[in-house]
């Protein structure tokens, strides 16, 4: 038998030559052209290590049926994916499966032909499992479905320590805005902060404040999307958020969602905000608190204006340039397999919750210390993340706004905040120059 | 052939020409010649393709309105530059990033010679020293940044906390999230993260000024600190020069550093260029805006530096 790799001296240097040039093309084929086996590259935002572990767990079981596919898991970090998504878009060596990036992020990238129509995975999960409603907020205006949710999440929702509104003498949460800066008033002293909110230069203040013009009864878009935000609801809310400003630590300035939780977790502020990653921070962090923590919608100014609950609906998606769109619309569809969905939402249980009805009742996902431990709570957050709304889905009656995702890299709401609560700058002409610049956005 | 119709030309003077270029000096000359230029080729070839191609491709992406992750969109000529000239943001950026860079380069070249002049003296550890001064330099700006948020935290930051204990404040100070503690911030650790630079470079200078200069100083009667006015400032010009010019480049388009602390704010008043660029071409996917915001910051650092290189010169004529 002939050794084809024995380079004798009876070749030539040509012939070694040759060799070399036709290996190099070889190596410069697809890996498909040379066996039918395809690698798949999951990117997501949501990074932390028992997370990770529950995706490993999900891609070794796809791999187990599906032979010759391998997926490469990718992590991201929440402030840098649109960032990479739009070199990998531009460049063409895009990801194949994108989990956990916001609806009004996925909408954008829709908009400009960069994602796959999602229809056919909400047909093979099962859209008769979904809550109801669950995929409203992915509908595009050509009538397909973006994306569908991987979890629900309520960020905007107020945490409590029951120890301090007893002492305090405080019977139930706050419902008005009133009645929350009674029981800041209440609560704040001694070295514990009232709350923390944050006033930083960032997206956190401007998906959280979105909320508070909500809460006053106003709106950025009107359903139209025509900007709105100029209106006396946001000026009731900018001052509204100006007023309880003494009540975060001072850094507050430069807070953003890490900090906020943190700020809570650790014991230094009476209440908080933020979605239920508090439970399992709390019970691994600081344990101590785990018996004095209850959580409650976020007030509102009155109550008549219905409670408005942050969901930035994370998303599960292909990219049009996919090489292997089939494939990552099977691992897609994969990811909401029971046993390891599950312990995807697990892995950071009441942070992100699940979107079908199946999996909420189960008893395997119902089983677990912090789901069993904090019920109400975990109920609360499911039910009010069923019906909230972003930026890009301000309600039922709003059009899909694929322009959300700008307006809150642009930072220009945190700009407003910033310039009301720290600078002190006139309301009016702030709130004006703010709607110029939204404007200015939607047209770009 | 072109030898040999050269030889049927009949002139005189081409002939001897022709010989002249066909001498074995001339030949060996010329073939020394397509050697250089095939050794000097490839290095032409990266030149052109890491910073030709770049800067010839940001001035083209000025031109066009273009939506980032397609890099579809129209020529719109001149007019990103007019919009940009137009915004008070950019005027407010660029103000912002000559303080950061005037106030940073000047704390490093301070810190910097200071402690190169001790560890030049002959102290303690003096290896050990030289060694552990770098760490700044090499640690990953990632990590830095994250310590140094850790000491500034208003909650559970060391230096807060020391201040409040030594009763020298009531309350923790707010050092990222007001101004002008921001900027200062910025300018601080900046300082800190880069000065071993000018560390490294101005000892590796002080190393080699010749005692003899310092004897005759000291015969003169010269102290320490006209030694080092006279003899050590002037002997080190030169490597100062580099120095200047090379970090206020590199401060000039610093990004991470200035993102990861203060993402530019409160509002925009520690926003510099760099961080606008960013904002235009991946927050908001305006890539051609935010290459003209580049050429820009191109422009100008470019005439800084011919400024900056006329006056050194200037100054070592006279």
């Amino acid at each position: 038998m002939q050794n084809t790799h024995d380079i004798g001296p009876t070749r030539s240097r040509r012939a070694l030559l040759k060799a070399l040039v036709a290996a190099a093309a070889l190596g410069s084929l697809p890996r498909q052209a040379l066996s039918r086996s395809a690698e798949l590259r999951w990117w997501t935002p949501q990074g932390a290590p028992a997370q990770l572990d529950a995706y490993r767990y999900q891609i070794a079981a796809f791999e187990a049926v599906n032979a010759g596919v391998s997926v490469v898991l990718e992590p991201l970090s929440d402030e840098s994916y649109a960032t990479q998504l739009a070199a990998a878009f531009s460049s063409g060596q895009v990801p194949d499966v994108v989990t956990h990036l916001p609806s009004f992020s996925v909408q954008s990238y829709y908009a400009r032909g960069l994602v796959e129509p999602f229809n056919d995975v909400i047909e093979a999960v099962g859209p008769g499992d979904y809550y109801p409603g669950a995929n409203n907020v992915f509908r595009a205006a050509d009538g397909n479905y973006v994306a569908t949710g991987i979890g629900n999440s309520a960020v905007n929702i107020l945490w409590l320590r029951t120890d301090m509104m007893e002492r305090a003498g405080l019977e139930r949460p706050p419902i008005t805005w009133d009645e929350f800066r009674a029981a800041l008033t209440k609560l704040h002293g001694r070295g514990i902060y009232g709350t923390a909110l944050p006033y930083g230069r960032n997206s956190a203040t401007s998906l959280v404040f979105i909320g508070f013009i909500h809460g006053a009864g106003g709106q950025v878009f009107t359903p139209d999307l025509q900007v709105a935000i100029d209106s006396e609801e946001t000026r009731n809310a900018l001052e509204y958020y100006r007023e309880i400003r003494d009540f975060s630590p001072r850094g507050a300035t430069n807070y953003s969602w890490g900090d906020c939780l943190t700020a809570f977790v650790s014991g230094a502020t009476a209440t908080g905000l933020y979605t239920g990653r508090v439970l399992a921070n709390v019970r691994d962090q600081n344990p101590r608190l785990a018996d004095h923590i209850t959580c409650a919608l976020w007030p509102r100014l009155s109550r008549d204006i219905p409670p408005w609950t942050f969901n930035d609906f994370p998303s599960v998606f292909v990219p049009a340039q996919s090489r292997h769109k089939g494939l990552a619309k099977r691992l897609a569809a994969f990811l909401f397999e029971p046993e390891g969905y599950i312990r995807q939402l697990h892995a950071a249980p009441g942070h992100v919750l699940p979107v079908l009805r199946s999996i909420g009742e189960d008893r395997r996902y119902r089983d677990n210390d912090i789901i069993r431990k904090y019920r109400d709570e975990v109920n609360l957050m499911a039910e009010a993340a069923a019906g909230g709304y972003n930026l890009g889905y301000e309600s039922n009656a709003h059009r899909a706004n694929e322009k959300a995702g700008e307006i809150i890299a642009s930072g220009v709401i945190a700009d407003m905040v910033q310039r009301v609560v720290l600078n002190r700058e006139n309301v009016d002409a702030v709130l004006s120059r703010t709607a110029r610049a939204i404007e200015e956005v939607m047209k770009g | 052939m072109m030898a040999a119709m050269s030889t049927g030309g009949g002139e005189p003077g081409s002939q001897a020409e022709s010989r002249t270029s066909r001498s074995p000096q001339a030949m060996l000359e010329r073939r020394y010649a397509r050697l250089g230029l095939l050794l000097i080729a490839p290095s032409i070839v990266v030149f052109s393709a890491v910073i030709i191609y770049p800067l010839l491709a940001a001035i083209y992406l000025s031109l066009f309105e273009l939506y980032t992750p397609t890099l579809e969109g129209g020529f719109v000529g001149l007019s990103n530059y007019r919009e940009l000239l137009a915004r008070g943001e950019f005027w407010v950026s660029l103000r912002n990033t000559l303080v950061w860079t005037a106030g940073t380069l000047s704390l490093q070249i301070v810190f910097g010679i200071g402690m190169a002049l001790m560890l030049h003296q002959n102290v303690w550890f003096r290896s050990l020293a030289r060694s552990l001064i770098l760490f700044p330099y090499f640690v990953s700006t990632v990590v830095a940044v994250l310590v140094w948020r850790w000491l500034f935290n208003d909650l559970y930051g060391i230096l807060n906390h020391l201040l409040v204990e030594a009763r020298l404040i009531d309350m923790p100070i707010d050092y990222l999230g007001a101004m002008p503690n921001a900027m200062i911030s910025i300018i601080l650790v900046g300082a800190w993260k880069y000065f071993p630079f000018v560390v490294i470079a101005v000892l590796a200078r002080l190393q080699t000024i010749p005692d003899v200069l310092y004897e005759a100083a000291r015969i003169d009667g010269a102290g320490p600190i006209a030694r080092f006015f006279d003899v050590t400032l002037p002997q080190l010009r030169e490597v100062l020069l580099v120095i200047v010019l090379l970090r206020a480049i590199w401060d000039f388009k610093e990004f991470d550093l200035i993102f990861l602390l203060t993402g530019g704010g409160p509002v925009i008043s520690t926003q510099t260029l760099s961080l606008l660029v960013y904002k235009e071409a991946f927050a908001l996917n305006q890539m051609g805006m935010g290459a003209a915001y580049g050429v820009v910051m191109m422009a100008i650092m470019l005439v800084f530096m011919i400024f900056y290189i006329r006056q050194a010169r200037k100054g070592d004529s006279s």
